[in-house]
């Protein structure tokens, strides 16, 4: 974190820019309100050396400058997670000007719970009293002038999906920056007990600690000793048996035990109980709601799995739909037209062969990969945003989560395997693959067992998770947040996909001028790695080259296939080539018919058709290619390998991306890898068996 | 009794909390205190976790978790 600005007055200067923290629940529509608030002046980048999201914005309302910083959302501002660790260290160090706190009209209480601990900073407070029209539908009457008065804080009530009270919100900010310090809200007590020791530790602290008093607020600073905050004891330099903690905290540790910290939670709960009690009218018969119902459906013991497939099918059919005109369309595009303009340009200048080759085969092949993959990340990440902004995917990770964890994995590690799926999306279409990939799973869920059992006997990550209401997402935030999700992550893909493409490329041409590719370096480690694949029939490093390379894409093991079995000689036959203009008009008018392809595939997805077996020029290369050195029975065993073996490098940022740490991916590697192979063997050890092909 | 033995449908009281460290910390920053009413809602199909209702709104959690949330016994 940076040097603390403690202590700072709040800014006379009308020029200064305002920097307003926004802190709340998770489920609390806070996003939805950053993005109403910001609208196409969102910023989204990290947090500094963590992967959680950290989204800025600039406004200006009333010539006031407004630096809005969202903070991670979380219920609590305790040292354990890192969403609260993050968020609270921005509150206690950077010291925003205000907190727009927003709270959960619906779920007042355990939303209050956090806006006491935000109260305890000494920093302005302005809750934005959210999801408003849902609480009154619900029969809510929440008397908000109460409210203000019990908090000491304004208080407006918002629609963020909508955009109600936005401009009442922004006018509470730059209206408390007027009142200076008397925007400042009241401290609420929790008892007499508690502030007793409170008052002892503050001023104990004033006295002997005088050089924390400057980084920590003084009241936040006592409560978190009296908590046993262990970050703030350590870096306070305080033990827990300090004489002035004894002193301060001694009676109260006698009559409510050692557990400080559960009094704490229980005192901070009780008050914000009572307020809500207080301003919170309930009708008094409670209608059965929506969610209920939805949820005696999609939590069914017997529906609740069939519903999750289907949801999941629904996904990819509709992620495919959707994005394979657009695919093959950049495909087309980049292979043809754009390779050949590289192609000539570098030829024009002069440039040597290898040149040619490095950009046509390395650079574009790899963007090409990239470029590819766009429709399809932006599809599915507009689903998987839907999902999430629906409710669904809580309800999701509630569903699988027991197979999930006997796996070893979180009930949330289904959307960076969703993910990997995407991997395979642009290679496969046919369904013949189905079958494999079915058995794949089946196979995928017993390994898991195994491993959980023998390799990985570990804690798995705790699972104590919301199941919010469901909602529908505001098409603005659905916008937005697909476009971020889709940007940040091809961003991130991206990067390694030209990486690994360029690096291939020199492992299939080096040493230099090497001749066949055998001798390249690529070639080389095939060889070494064969007799892996031995058992599975296709132990020819022509084969293993090829699945080497294949962790950019999928489909790259075909286009390595087909670079080193189409040796030189064959060059295929031209005609003259067409003009840039030509081109261009070729271009434009593919995606015209992409487009109408992509309506017409949604139109009969939703019109439930079968799924179309459809011959790809791609599985037609791959059918070719295989023919010359495969047998059928090792073929169908190759591609079983292919389709299952590690996650492709999408996959690896995915899970990067979900979990922040390489950790669960080289699981996930170790653990597909195996997998791929145990089936990659049974096709074709049982396929001999049983006498076909071999 | 804990949390864990409860049916769908069924409510109770909780006692004593006897998760520690980060787990507890969590649980009671999202509500689950002693003396709070808890009512089970919902088993996965696969039989963990479980849906409760807490603070009047849904939470789910691991049944290992949930054996650690100790219940008064029902008078």
């Amino acid at each position: 974190m940076t040097a603390p600005t403690a202590a700072r007055s709040f800014p006379v200067v009308e020029t200064a820019v305002l920097r307003v923290a926004v802190a709340g629940n998770p489920n609390s529509g806070k996003s939805t309100l950053i993005n109403s608030l910001a609208g196409t002046r969102l910023h989204v980048g990290n947090w500094p050396g963590v992967t959680v999201e950290k989204k800025e914005a600039a406004l200006e309302h009333r010539g006031q400058r407004i630096a809005l910083i969202d903070l991670p959302g979380t219920y609590s501002l305790s040292p354990y997670t890192e969403e609260e660790i993050i968020a609270r260290d921005f509150l206690v160090h950077d010291r925003p000007d205000i907190i727009v706190d927003v709270v959960d009209a619906t779920n007042l209480e355990r939303n209050l719970y956090l806006t006491l601990q935000l109260l305890e900073l000494g920093i302005p407070v302005i809750v934005a009293l959210n999801i408003y029209d849902e609480a009154e539908k619900k029969g809510y009457k929440i008397d908000v002038k109460a409210m203000e008065a019990a908090l000491g804080v304004t208080v407006v009530p918002t629609v963020a999906t909508r955009k109600t009270g936005m401009n009442d919100l922004l006018e509470a900010v730059t209206g408390a920056i007027a009142k200076g310090s008397r925007s400042l809200p009241r401290s609420q007590s929790y008892g007499e007990d508690i502030e007793a020791a409170v008052k002892m530790l503050t001023a104990g602290i004033v006295d002997r600690h005088p050089a924390l008093v400057e980084r920590y607020p003084r009241r936040w600073l006592a409560l978190k000793l009296m908590e046993g905050d262990r970050r703030v004891l350590a870096e306070a330099n305080i033990s827990g048996v300090d004489s002035l903690m004894k002193d301060a905290v001694g009676h109260l540790r006698e009559a409510h035990g050692e557990d400080l910290e559960s009094l704490m939670a229980d005192a901070r709960y009780s008050l914000a109980a009572g307020l809500t009690r207080e301003v919170l009218q309930r009708p008094s018969v409670r209608k059965t709601e929506m969610t209920e119902k939805i949820d005696r459906v999609v939590l069914n013991r017997f529906l609740g799995i069939p519903i999750f497939f289907a949801a999941m099918w629904f996904v990819f059919k509709m992620t495919f739909d959707l994005s394979a005109p657009f695919a093959d369309w950049l495909d087309g595009a980049i292979n043809g037209p754009l390779t050949r303009w590289i192609e000539a340009s570098t030829n024009l200048l002069h440039g040597p062969d290898w040149l040619v080759s490095l950009m046509t085969k390395g650079v574009i092949a790899g963007v090409g990969s990239v470029l590819v993959f766009v429709p399809v990340i932006f599809a599915m990440m507009f689903f998987i945003t839907f999902l999430e902004g629906s409710g669904y995917m809580a309800r999701a990770a509630f569903v699988m989560d027991r197979a999930m964890h006997s796996m070893g994995l979180h009930g949330k590690s289904f959307i960076p395997m969703i993910l990997g799926f995407g991997c395979n999306v642009p290679a496969q279409s046919g369904t013949v693959l189905w079958s494999l990939y079915v058995m794949g799973i089946v196979l995928a869920v017993l390994m898991g067992i195994l491993f959980k059992r023998t390799l990985f006997r570990g804690e798995s990550p705790m699972f104590i998770m919301e199941l919010p209401p469901y909602r529908m997402p505001s098409g603005r935030s659905l916008a937005i947040h697909t476009w971020e999700k889709g940007k940040h992550f091809l961003i991130k893909a991206g990067t390694y996909i030209l990486a690994v493409s360029v690096l291939v490329w020199f492992l299939l041409n080096l040493p230099w001028g090497v001749e066949n590719k055998k001798d390249s370096y690529l070639g080389k480690v095939g060889s070494a790695i064969a007799p892996v694949f031995a058992p599975l029939g296709f132990g020819n490093w022509e084969a293993s080259s090829s699945l080497i390379a294949g962790v950019i894409a999928k489909e790259i093991v075909v286009g390595t296939m087909g670079e080193i079995y189409v040796r030189e000689t064959e060059k295929k036959p031209e005609g003259p080539a067409p003009t840039f203009f030509e081109d261009l008009r070729e271009i434009g008018t593919s995606f015209a018919s992409a487009g109408r392809e992509a309506f017409t595939n949604v139109i009969s997805t939703v019109g439930i058709t079968s799924l179309k077996a459809e011959e790809k020029e791609e599985e037609a290369t791959l059918r070719s290619v295989v023919a010359k050195s495969f047998t059928p029975l090792s073929a169908y065993a190759f591609m079983a390998f292919v389709l299952l073996y590690m996650p492709c490098v999408v996959a690896a940022a995915a899970f990067k991306h979900e979990f922040g740490t390489w950790k669960w991916f080289g699981v996930a590697f170790v653990y597909q890898t195996i997998l791929a192979w145990s089936v990659a063997f049974i096709v074709y050890q049982g396929g001999k068996l049983f006498g076909i092909g071999g | 009794m804990n949390l864990a033995m409860l049916k769908p449908g069924e409510k109770g009281r909780i006692a004593k909390m006897g998760a520690i460290g980060p787990l507890r910390r969590r649980l009671m920053d999202m509500g689950v205190l002693v003396g709070e009413e808890i009512t089970v809602e919902k088993v996965a199909p696969l039989g963990d976790p479980i849906e409760i209702t807490v603070k009047n709104y849904n939470l789910s959690l691991r049944k290992k978790e949930a054996e650690g949330i100790l219940l008064e016994d029902p008078k």
